[in-house]
Parts: structure tokens; C-alpha cells; sequence
């Protein structure tokens, strides 16, 4: 499809929860551990009277009518402030502090002053009716394929808490996912760039909170809406795309359904749609018109003084994005690779061993990549007992040339159920020291000697399998060949 | 030049459209009004997405005025029937925002109190009754004094006379159970159900108190058969009844949830169901509705009362004190109705009844109440007992709350100032503020 013909404009908002020890107004828990509530509160909601047209306001009356919210209390993760039962404690620094970093990674202008807002919510998601959130930066951008990235708004908001079923008029919700500090980062207008680049756009946002270390990472932590028009059609809203993956999909779906709809001439309505598992959307309500916001009146403004934000700046994270053009380009390593290392949390220490050995980065890339999910799949390693000195003297022997690379998966193995040991003393004991180079052409000489009718490749395997994880099975083809043709 | 001479220069006003220009950064918006927590040189903008944000001014930043803006919300009258048939309530308001409209565009919230505002925010309230409302006074209820009460009192008067089938009172939550207790003793013998209501939770958020309580009051108002100074409230956390407690039993017991208020040593009279409309009478020892019966309306309070909490080093000095402001002191004793005696003449204690009887020698009553809240006064268990009963303290075998005990001292020596009669009045049960039994709950 080509897609600046068909005149697409996308716009991101990015969710992505804060891994904070505690809530953003109160000091509960942020784990969302809990399985069984220890108590379920019943609540309903009425309109609040304002300058909204009746209509709407008799909209608003019908549906909350019909509807009663059951809201589960879980141990150490909601009290009486997510019951709406306690004005807000002071604003959690650990999270403000996380959200003017990710401002600060995103180039935006910090307000002189933070003011807290409610924003009217009426789907019993906040037991109070309204959301608390507040813009933290502004106009800012990123680099990226050597374009500026327009950041319209970032805020620092509550999550709301998370449905569990909804069934004849009562909707019930878990409140230990409600106060868990939020960041929404909302792009410009992204204008003539593919699904699959906006979608790597989404990504690359994702990064560059990561970079901070401060963002939870679980399943249902992060959280998309993206605006999708196409010139034929309309502004469509899609919520809840639940991951950065299903991006170009969500978007090309949605530009198919448009045009599919115009070419039966039926008329786009602007609406909100619901993003499902599979990347297709369901449609949910009409658009709905300005946020209904005012003023937070139990928090005092927040000065944010500029001595402050200079100590920030001065102590930001290097982003993950830079990092990864730096895995890429010189690290020579795969996109895939790269892709992949970037997310792991052996990044560390993989920086470490590349530093500290002459090696090549992308044996160590795939190790920690690779190797470690493949053992880990086959239940055959231990991982919390693995520990950075581990890897150092992994490495290390592998760089004296002690062992070989294809010995790495057994090594590690074992030394994760055993962590009482040193490596060298597994290495010994699963007898997996380098063999000399008279070693292995002895062993080569003899196999020869033993099986004369037999070909060479069928020679090599035998060799291979006497010698497996001993000798680089590169050198042992090498030296059969070698003595087989003398 | 200041914020606030900039503005007038460019005679921009709160609520206008303008544009802010500081270093590179361009910013347009509604000016908001100043805050008292914000900072002095920091204008408020609301941003087109509706979000506010601060921005310091300095020499440098410009301001521009765009266009102007009216602020406010537009009323909308709609004409009100009287229904024959349905019951009448008057709503009078006394502060504490029970209803209020939000104006999103600027964030401002403007109480609501006209019969039109209130059933517009809840237009359950026609189908129940005919409203009429009147606002008293817009005041925190920690503001409020005896001049106060007798505003209130002398309202009910004027719409009982009006021949209302109930009085509704909207009045802030932190000192409602005085009120209601000072009602109790200036209006006795009443025809119709007088029923105070707070919010303990904001009007303007969707999730407010205030509805399920001021319905459950105008039911309680229009239909109960409890001709009594009520006070109705949320029963528990969640949404779905209210309780109303008797006016002189009832105390806030927390600072912010919504079931605060908790009826003392009693049942509360009666469960309102909200969703259902239904009234579910828990006790049956109160007057029942009968607009024949006469209001004994009698105002005269003495407010020179004080209410002092017994502790650990409290200064007897400071308890001689209090003749120089006082005419009569309630005194919140430690358990079963104590305060520092030192029977044992112990080095380390101190004593406050030569203090305590110096003022009743002097003609200034003692009277003492629990601070545990739940439970009796008894002087004739402990020593420290017996001695306070020697000197003259009033208030033994008596279940009243501290608060309850002020006011009706108060009220008491609004009509005697002797010291006999005094005492006689205290200790007769005028407004179910003493029980004669303690129920097993």
C-alpha cells in the first residue's frame, strides 16, 4: 500500500506504568500481586451538574443509572485513599522525579509550575469520578531515521483501576492497579510514515523511558491509544492496544476497514474503537468531545525551581535509542540481535565483558540472547543464582582460550544449580578444558586409523562427538581433512 | 514590572484568550485565577488540551491578550409545579457545599442552591417532593457559633409555621453534631422532622456523598415518621443506605470517610435504602409526625461554656484559668469519668481538684463527660471518682457526649444560674441526650 498517497496521519499516546515502591498519591503498594480481594466496595456515580448541554447530560443520568461498580480492595495495594475515602497524600518525588527524566529524554519544556487536574471520568474506573494528572513536559521531540519526532504533551497521571467483568449493569474493578503512577506520552501528528515505522516510532518511545530504569515492564504495564486518519475517511480513536507489536497491524486494519467502508459508499463515522488481542478493533462509543478537566484542589501547585532541573539534566541516562545505533553500528550486530540485547537485562553486563575482553560482541550478544533462552526453555538453568562474576570468568577463559564456545551451555548450567562452586571447578568437572592442538590430531589420527572405509564428513561427526565441547569443531574438520588427504 | 501591572497594563482579564511568550516557548490559553498555594510571579494557563500549567514571569516573557472570554455558567430557569399531594421540604442551607456546579472551561466551581440548581443535580428530588430553598448563611461549619444556631433555629420555626411537611438542613460536616444537638434543645416537641446533611466528599466529583445523602435526607424529611433534629448520613463505605442518628447521640468519629458520623451508645432511628426509597426504622422511641403538636421553641444560651480534654500534666493552674472565661466548664475525663486526684500523695503527681473546686465554689458548674465517647460516666468505682462527686462535678451515671454536654450547659445557663437548679437540669434527660440503659448492640 502506498501510504502517503493515501495521506495517513497517525498520532501515538504512549502508556507506560512507573515501577515506583508506591502509588503516586498514597503509599501503597505498586505489585498488583494479590490475587483474592479482601473486601469488595459497592459504589455508584451520578453526573455532575455543568455547563454540559442537557443532552448530554441526560446521556450521562441513563447511563450511570443502569450501572453499579464493584470495586475489589486487595491487601497492602488500595486503602482508603484509592476508595476515595482520603484526600491525596503528597505527591510520590520518586515518580515526579521519574516523569521530568523522561521529559527531559524527550526534549520538553518543563512547566515553571505543575498543577494537578481532574479529569472527569464517569466509566467507574476512578472511584472518584475523575483522574488526576498533570502535564510535566511539553513540546518536545526525538531523533529518529534522521527526522525531529513531534512530543505534543507529556503527563505524570494515575492508572486507572483495571475491569475484571462487566455483567448486567455491574462492573467490577480491581483497585490495586488504580494510583499506580502513569506517564502518557502523546505525539504530534506522525504524517507520512508507514504502520511498521510507526510502529517502530511507538517503540523507540517505549526505549527511551526504559532508558531511565524506572518503568515497569510486565505484561499490561505498557498500553497504546493511537488516532488513525486517512484523507478519504475520518479521525478514528483506537484504545487499548496492549502491545507495541500489534502497532502496524492495529493501523493497517483500521486503514482497510475505512476504505473498504468508502468503497461501499457507507459514511466513516469518527468514533473510539477498541483495539482486540488479534489487531483487529471493535467499536465502542462516539468520540467524545474536550476533556472535561479542573483544578485538583488538594494538592498545591509543585514549583519546579530550575537549580532542580539542571541537577537532572546533568544526571540524565544515556537514551536506549542512542545505545541502540551504537549496538548496531559499531558492535556490528544484527538487527535482530541488537533488538533483542537492548531489552535484556544482561545489557550491563554485556557492556562490561566487551569492554573488558578482546572478543567478539556478537558471540556475547548471542549468549545472552540466545543461549540462556534456549537453557532457560529446557528448564536447565537456575538463572537467580547466576551472577555477574560468573559471565566475567566465562569469558575470561574463553578469551585465554581455556574453553570453547560450544562448552558455554553446559558450564553455565551447572554452575547455576551449584553456585557454591567456582566455574573452574565445573569446567573440570564436566571435563570440558580446550584440548591441545596434539590432542585433538591424536584423537584425529586414531579415528582415522580405526574407521579407514569411512568418508569424510562421516569421520568428522565421530571426531566431533568425542571431543564435543572441548575442541572448536571448525579446527576438527580442518585437521580431519587434513590427515585424511595425507 | 510585577505580574499583576503587566496584566492591567494589557487590561487582560481572568478568563481571557492570550499568549505567553517566554525564550523560545509560545503559549496560548485561558488565564486562570491565582491560586493562594502558587507562587506569586507564576501565571496560570489553561491550555487548549485543558490542562493548567504555571509560568513564571520574568522581564522578558510577553503577554498578549487574544480574545476575550465570558466566564460562567448560562442559568437555565425552569419553572418548578407545586404537586398537590406529594410533601413539601425545605432546604436550607447553612454552608458546606452539598451541591455545587462545575464550569469545566475554567475550572471554577460555583455553589448550587436554587430549588432549579438542586433538581437539576438530582432530579430524583422532584419525584419525592416539592422543594423550596432558602440559603441561611454560607459559612464552614467550623465558623459556626450559638448566634448561628439560633439563625437556624429560628428558620425551622418560620417553615414549620409555613406548614412544611419537613425541614432539610445542608451544612458542613465538622460541627454538624453540635448544631444538631443545639437544635435539639432550642426546638423540643416537634411536629416534623428536622435533618441535617453534609458531603464528606466534594459536590463536584461524580462520586460525591452528597447525592445519596441529600435524597436520603429529603425522604427522611418527607416521609419518616421521626419528628425529631435528625442528622442523615452514609451508613457505610459503600453506596447504598444512610442512617439517621439522633441529634444529640451522634458524633463524626473520623476525618475523612464517608460513614464519619456514628450514632453513640444508641441505635441510629432508621436505615434510609437509597436505590429502593425505603425507610427501615431501627428504633421506635421517638415522637412520630404530627403537624398538630406545637414547637416549644426556647433559644436562651449562655456561650461562655468551655469543654476541656483531661491529660497527663494537664497544668491546674491553667484549670483556675478558666473562671476568668468562663460560666461553666464540661471536662472530658479519662475513663469511667476521671482526672488527675492523687490520692496517694505521690511526689510526682499533681492534682487538679483544689483547681476544679475553687470553681465550683465559685459558682462556675463542673459537669464531665467521656473521652472514650462510648460508654457512662460512673463517679462511685475508682477514688478519683468519688472525690470529683465530693466537690460538686455533675454528670454521674450520664452517657452524653463531651460535645452534647457543652451545648446543653450552655443552653442551660441560658436560663438559671443557680447552682441547684443547674445540676437538676443537667441530669434531667430533656433530648434523649442521656439513656437510661446502656442496649446491648
Amino acid at each position: 500500500m502506498k501510504y502517503e498517497e493515501l495521506g495517513l496521519n497517525v498520532g501515538l499516546e504512549i502508556h507506560v506504568q512507573l515501577n515506583t515502591k508506591h502509588k503516586l498519591f498514597c503509599k501503597c503498594l505498586t505489585t498488583q500481586k494479590e490475587k483474592e480481594p479482601i473486601s469488595v466496595i459497592v459504589r455508584k456515580l451520578h453526573p455532575v451538574y455543568s455547563e454540559l448541554g442537557e443532552l448530554d447530560r441526560a446521556a450521562q443520568f441513563e447511563y450511570l443509572r443502569n450501572r453499579t461498580f464493584y470495586y475489589q480492595v486487595f491487601k497492602n495495594e488500595s486503602c482508603l485513599v484509592e476508595l476515595d475515602e482520603e484526600p491525596p497524600h503528597e505527591i510520590n518525588p520518586e515518580a515526579l522525579e521519574s516523569a521530568l527524566q523522561i521529559a527531559l529524554l524527550f526534549n520538553c519544556k518543563i512547566p515553571d509550575e505543575i498543577h494537578v487536574m481532574r479529569k472527569t471520568v464517569i466509566d467507574g474506573s476512578n472511584t472518584s469520578g475523575f483522574q488526576r494528572t498533570m502535564i510535566v513536559g511539553m513540546n518536545g521531540w526525538f531523533e529518529y531515521k534522521n527526522k525531529k519526532i513531534p512530543i505534543k504533551t507529556i503527563c505524570l497521571e494515575e492508572d486507572a483501576a483495571a475491569i475484571v467483568k462487566e455483567e448486567n449493569g455491574k462492573v467490577f474493578y480491581r483497585l490495586n492497579r488504580l494510583g499506580i503512577p502513569l506517564i502518557e506520552i502523546s505525539t504530534g501528528i506522525l504524517k507520512n510514515f508507514s504502520p511498521k515505522e510507526v510502529e517502530e516510532i511507538a517503540f523507540n518511545i517505549w526505549l527511551i523511558c526504559k532508558s531511565t530504569n524506572k518503568i515497569k515492564e510486565e505484561l499490561g504495564s505498557v498500553r497504546q491509544d493511537i488516532n488513525v486518519s486517512i484523507e478519504k475517511g475520518v479521525r478514528v480513536e483506537i484504545k487499548g492496544v496492549q502491545r507495541l507489536g500489534l502497532i502496524s497491524k492495529v493501523i493497517e486494519n483500521e486503514i482497510e476497514r475505512q476504505l473498504k467502508l468508502i468503497k461501499e459508499g457507507k459514511k466513516v463515522e469518527e468514533e473510539t474503537r477498541a483495539a482486540k488481542e488479534d489487531g483487529t478493533t471493535c467499536f465502542t462509543r462516539p468520540l467524545p468531545g474536550a476533556a472535561r478537566m479542573y483544578p485538583e484542589t488538594d494538592i498545591p501547585p509543585i514549583k519546579i525551581e530550575s537549580s532542580y532541573l539542571r541537577k537532572l539534566k546533568k544526571a540524565l541516562p544515556q537514551p536506549l535509542t542512542k545505545k541502540l545505533k551504537i549496538l548496531k553500528t559499531n558492535y556490528n550486530l544484527s538487527d535482530d540481535l541488537a533488538n533483542q540485547l537492548i531489552l535484556s537485562k544482561y545489557l550491563p553486563i554485556f557492556e562490561k565483558i566487551t569492554k573488558t575482553y578482546k572478543i567478539e560482541p556478537k558471540i556475547v550478544a548471542n549468549f545472552f540472547v540466545n543461549t540462556l533462552k534456549d537453557l532457560k526453555r529446557r528448564n536447565e538453568l537456575n538463572e537467580e543464582n547466576l551472577k555477574e562474576e560468573h559471565f566475567l570468568k566465562l569469558f575470561e577463559m574463553f578469551t585465554k582460550e581455556e574453553i570453547v564456545k560450544e562448552a558455554f551451555p553446559p558450564i553455565i548450567s551447572k554452575i547455576s544449580f551449584n553456585p557454591e562452586k567456582n566455574l573452574e571447578e565445573i569446567v573440570d568437572e564436566l571435563n570440558l578444558r580446550i584440548l591441545k592442538k596434539e590432542e585433538i590430531e591424536k584423537i584425529v589420527k586414531q579415528t582415522i586409523e580405526e574407521n579407514k572405509e569411512l568418508p569424510l564428513n562421516k569421520l568428522i561427526g565421530i571426531v566431533i562427538s568425542k571431543v564435543r565441547g572441548r575442541a572448536d569443531p571448525k579446527l576438527v574438520a580442518e585437521l580431519v581433512k587434513k590427515f585424511k588427504e595425507a | 514590572m510585577n505580574l499583576e501591572n503587566i496584566l492591567k497594563k494589557e487590561k487582560i482579564k481572568v478568563g481571557d484568550w492570550i499568549e505567553v511568550r517566554k525564550e523560545k516557548e509560545i503559549f496560548k490559553g485561558i488565564l486562570m485565577p491565582k491560586t493562594k498555594l502558587s507562587h506569586p510571579s507564576t501565571l496560570i494557563l489553561k491550555l487548549e488540551n485543558g490542562y493548567n500549567i504555571g509560568i513564571e514571569v520574568d522581564e522578558k516573557t510577553q503577554i498578549k491578550l487574544l480574545r476575550r472570554r465570558e466566564i460562567g455558567i448560562k442559568k437555565e430557569e425552569i419553572k418548578l409545579k407545586k404537586e398537590e399531594g406529594k410533601p413539601t421540604v425545605s432546604i436550607l442551607g447553612c454552608g458546606g457545599t452539598v451541591a455545587s456546579k462545575v464550569e469545566y472551561v475554567t475550572g471554577a466551581v460555583y455553589p448550587a442552591f436554587t430549588p432549579t440548581d438542586l433538581i437539576q443535580s438530582f432530579p430524583r428530588l422532584e419525584k419525592i417532593a416539592n422543594i423550596e430553598s432558602e440559603v441561611l448563611f454560607n459559612l464552614f461549619s467550623e465558623d459556626l457559633n450559638v448566634e448561628h444556631w439560633k439563625i437556624i433555629a429560628k428558620a425551622c420555626v418560620k417553615n414549620i409555621k409555613k406548614n412544611v411537611d419537613g425541614i432539610v438542613l445542608m451544612h458542613g460536616t465538622d460541627t454538624m453534631h453540635f448544631t444538631s444537638a443545639a437544635l435539639s434543645f432550642m426546638l423540643q416537641n416537634l411536629p416534623i422532622p428536622i435533618v441535617l446533611v453534609g458531603a464528606q466528599r466534594s459536590s463536584d466529583r461524580g462520586s460525591s456523598d452528597n447525592e445519596m445523602n441529600l435524597i436520603s435526607a429529603v425522604l427522611t424529611a418527607a416521609k419518616s415518621e421521626i419528628a425529631e433534629v435528625t442528622v442523615c448520613m452514609h451508613g457505610s463505605i459503600n453506596d447504598d443506605y444512610c442512617f439517621v442518628h439522633q441529634g444529640t447521640k451522634v458524633r463524626k468519629m473520623h476525618t475523612s470517610r464517608r460513614d464519619a458520623f456514628k450514632s453513640i451508645n444508641v441505635l441510629p432511628y432508621a436505615k434510609v435504602w437509597f436505590i429502593e426509597e425505603k425507610i427501615e426504622y431501627l428504633r421506635e422511641n421517638f415522637k412520630k409526625r404530627d403537624k398538630q403538636r406545637k414547637v416549644k421553641v426556647d433559644l436562651k444560651m449562655n456561650p461562655r461554656v468551655g469543654l476541656i480534654w483531661i491529660h497527663p500534666n494537664i497544668n491546674p493552674k491553667f484549670i483556675e484559668s478558666l473562671s476568668k472565661f468562663y460560666d461553666g466548664i464540661v471536662i472530658a475525663g479519662t475513663g469511667l469519668g476521671h482526672v488527675p486526684t492523687n490520692p496517694f500523695k505521690d511526689k510526682l503527681a499533681k492534682s487538679i481538684v483544689p483547681a476544679l473546686k475553687s470553681l465550683i465554689d465559685s459558682g462556675i458548674p463542673v459537669v464531665i463527660a467521656p473521652q472514650t465517647i462510648f460508654g457512662r460516666i460512673n463517679l462511685n468505682v475508682y477514688t478519683s471518682g468519688r472525690i470529683l462527686k465530693e466537690i460538686g462535678v455533675i454528670g454521674d451515671y450520664c452517657d452524653w457526649l463531651p460535645e452534647v454536654a457543652l451545648v446543653k450547659l450552655m443552653w442551660v445557663l441560658g436560663h438559671t444560674k443557680n447552682m441547684k437548679k443547674i445540676k437538676e437540669m443537667m441530669l434531667t434527660n430533656i433530648a434523649g441526650e442521656i439513656s437510661e440503659r446502656s442496649e446491648v448492640e
